[in-house]
């Protein structure tokens, strides 16, 4: 647990706002090359990061693993007096959570900021029941304004910082566990792995835009060309007052995989067996339609590419303070593991 | 004063819950000098020698409490509910982190996320009864282990630099005051003085109702933070006052009318000395002042305020600058004898 914390701790450290992916490239390329897990690395014109382990055969058909590298945020839209930024929201955030946010300001150098709250004594009766609007909110960076433009322009990224917070029962919050968490799975599966036994290659795809169409995952995807995927997101954990359709997917109890026209089912169940054969504790999930991943963009590309999603369950999706349960992720960095190795004795 | 209130700012003490805080500041002033007593509503107050006796009793006061949490039922799947002690807006708690004072339990305040949200909802700030913290516990048997009905909890402490010679924390209100009396008690004083930090201000400031009847002060300055609409999109009569243009000095707020003598008092001795201060210009909050107005026999009262935006949230933003003035300020007028 401790080596996939370290590694959850250096990926959620880097920004990494939708479409501004490469600004973490400075500081995530390195970090991941001095992981030694890959024998090729590289980052695409769409804010991917990707590594490829070869197995040494030629022609190889290749086993792909998405997680996605970018986080929802906000982009400045206007530099107002007093030092305080007008921002307009990249991906889905809920107006509520951000009174008295703190937040990281990616500029010419990074600044804090804080979601200002309308003062009490300027609001009227029953203006809590009312909607609010990301518009009509404002970061105060307490610079003045002047010295602001200096850093900052129309367009510059905003994104929560992550504070890593240990809970009860090897629950851990964080920011932009959504799903750099994922990556860290991935990264933590791969460690684990005996490469030398591989006779197929294994690519690592860490896409960017995501949260804004999942334009990272299909050109990558595009790019590496494998023979099968696996994506690997957060879903949502059951909550107090969660609509029915999350109430039987539960922290701590496992990785969630996915049934869904979005996905291959043969390859689905073949995870499942995986799963069952060695003990690791997995859940179901049921997407009729959209999985809202990235499984579809990777399943359409090229001639198709057959997919499995395996999520794992997540508290408060979109916010500063995001929950997983690490046992959560330590079983679905083994059933990765565990699909690897058997693809290894069925030669498959 | 910034080491005090840096320290001050750190500690746990949502309103009935100041003792850590209390403890903290005895040590402080413990060596100056001073006389002190807790009271039995857990108030401090400290009396401290002057070079010269004068006729009027005065007092400094602060209050040591900040607003939180209290937890009001544990569900059984481990979640615990809660009611906010003191004011605060429950738009800005959610996703917010927090600390159970005597455990150190950390915990999160949480709602449904945006993705559970129908589209009615979307946008919408949900009923405190449909909020929760999450502590990770997974039953009410296991949460119980940790915590129980009653216990309070305070923002995590998040003490740091912002902008331009801002602070950003939890309860500068009124960790600042705290500060700023600590400051004077181990300086040098011109009169004899009387200084209060008193408990449980957010909730009605209880505690300054038992330090006016114990005291019968003659004259009050209440040290306070009050809230800065300085804010984009706020008008500027609207405001109250402005970060960064000094020490706040109110005429009238939704408690008291301050002493015009004292106010004109305070006036020459921020032109005396070039101190930066501004009028609140709304009628708006209130503090222990009012308290003090009233109480017993009555007192004379003022209220020298450091301009604070985001009060009761997390991110209280003050302007080192500010709280300096409010300290030079009070600390001039306490040089007079007030006869």
């Amino acid at each position: 647990m401790n080596a996939l914390y370290e590694i959850i701790q250096n990926l959620t450290s880097y920004s990494g706002v939708s479409g501004f992916e490469s600004m973490s490239f400075q500081t995530l390329c390195p970090y991941i090359k001095s992981l030694n897990l890959f024998d090729e690395t590289g980052t695409t014109p769409v804010g991917s990061f990707y590594g490829i382990i070869r197995c040494g055969k030629e022609n190889a058909p290749m086993l792909l693993l998405d997680a996605h590298l970018d986080t929802v945020g906000f982009v400045v839209t206007e530099l107002c007096d007093g030092g305080f930024l007008r921002v307009a929201p990249v991906g889905g955030i809920a107006p509520k959570i951000l009174p008295s946010s703190i937040v990281n300001i990616y500029g010419k150098k990074t600044i804090k900021g804080v979601f200002a709250s309308k003062p009490p004594h300027l609001q009227s009766a029953g203006e809590s029941e009312q909607k609010m609007d990301i518009a009509d909110l404002s970061i105060d960076t307490g610079l003045p304004l002047e010295e602001l433009k200096d850093i900052v322009r129309i367009g510059t990224p905003v994104g929560f910082p992550c504070e890593l917070q240990k809970m009860l029962n090897d629950n851990l919050a964080g920011a932009s566990f959504d799903d750099r968490l994922c990556g860290a799975i991935i990264l933590r599966a791969l460690q684990t792995i005996d490469k030398s036994q591989l006779n197929y290659d294994i690519a690592f795809q860490f896409s960017g835009n995501e949260e804004t169409g999942y334009k990272g995952a299909m050109t990558t995807a595009y790019r590496l060309n494998p023979e099968k995927a696996i994506v690997i997101d957060v879903t949502h954990a059951n909550v107090p007052g969660a609509p029915d359709v999350f109430k039987d997917i539960h922290a701590g109890k496992g990785s969630v995989i996915t049934l869904s026209p979005q996905t291959n089912r043969a390859f689905t169940k073949q995870v499942i067996s995986i799963a069952e054969n060695n003990g690791i504790p997995y859940q179901l999930s049921a997407f009729p339609i959209r999985t809202g991943t990235n499984s579809n963009a990777v399943q359409t590309t090229r001639n198709g590419i057959p997919v499995c999603l395996i999520s794992v369950p997540l508290k408060n999706m979109h916010t500063m303070s995001e929950v997983v349960n690490l046992n959560d992720a330590l079983n679905t960095a083994k059933l990765i593991a565990a699909v690897i190795n058997q693809k290894e004795q069925s030669n498959d | 004063m910034i080491k005090y209130l840096k320290k001050y700012c750190d500690i746990l003490a949502p309103s009935g819950m100041e003792d850590a805080l209390r403890t903290q500041i005895i040590k402080d002033i413990k060596d100056s000098g001073c006389t002190y007593n807790t009271d039995s509503v857990g108030n401090l107050i400290v009396f401290k020698q002057g070079k010269n006796r004068r006729n009027k009793k005065v007092l400094l006061s602060a209050h040591m409490d900040e607003v939180g949490f209290m937890i009001t039922k544990i569900d059984d799947d481990g979640y615990l509910r809660f009611n906010m002690v003191g004011g605060i807006d429950r738009r800005v708690v959610s996703g917010k982190r927090i600390v159970f004072c005597e455990s150190g339990i950390q915990g999160l305040v949480s709602s449904k996320s945006i993705h559970m949200q129908t589209p009615e909802e979307r946008g919408k700030c949900e009923p405190l009864t449909e909020m929760y913290i999450d502590i990770g516990a997974t039953s009410r048997e296991q949460a119980s282990k940790y915590v129980s009905i009653g216990d309070c909890a305070a923002f995590m402490p998040n003490y740091t630099e912002l902008g331009n010679g801002l602070i950003c924390s939890k309860a500068i209100d009124d960790r600042f005051g705290c500060a700023v009396l600590v400051a004077m008690i181990n300086s040098q004083l011109e009169y004899d003085t009387y200084f209060a930090f008193n408990t449980c201000e957010e909730v009605g400031c209880d505690g300054a109702k038992v330090v006016a009847h114990f005291l019968q002060p003659d004259i009050v300055i209440a040290l306070e933070s009050t809230t800065a609409g300085d804010v984009a999109g706020i008008p500027e009569n609207k405001c109250a006052c402005k970060v960064g243009n000094g020490a706040v000095l109110s005429i009238m707020d939704r408690s008291t009318i301050y002493s015009k003598e004292l106010l004109e008092l305070a006036v020459s001795a921020a032109e005396e000395k070039n101190i930066k201060w501004q009028y609140k210009n709304v009628i708006a909050g209130g503090n222990e002042a009012g308290v003090y107005q009233r109480a017993a026999a009555g007192a004379k009262v003022l209220a020298i305020s450091a301009p604070t935006r985001y009060i009761h949230s997390q991110s209280n933003i003050a302007a080192l600058a500010d709280m300096e003035a409010v300290a030079k300020l009070s600390a001039a007028l306490n040089e007079r004898s007030f006869d």
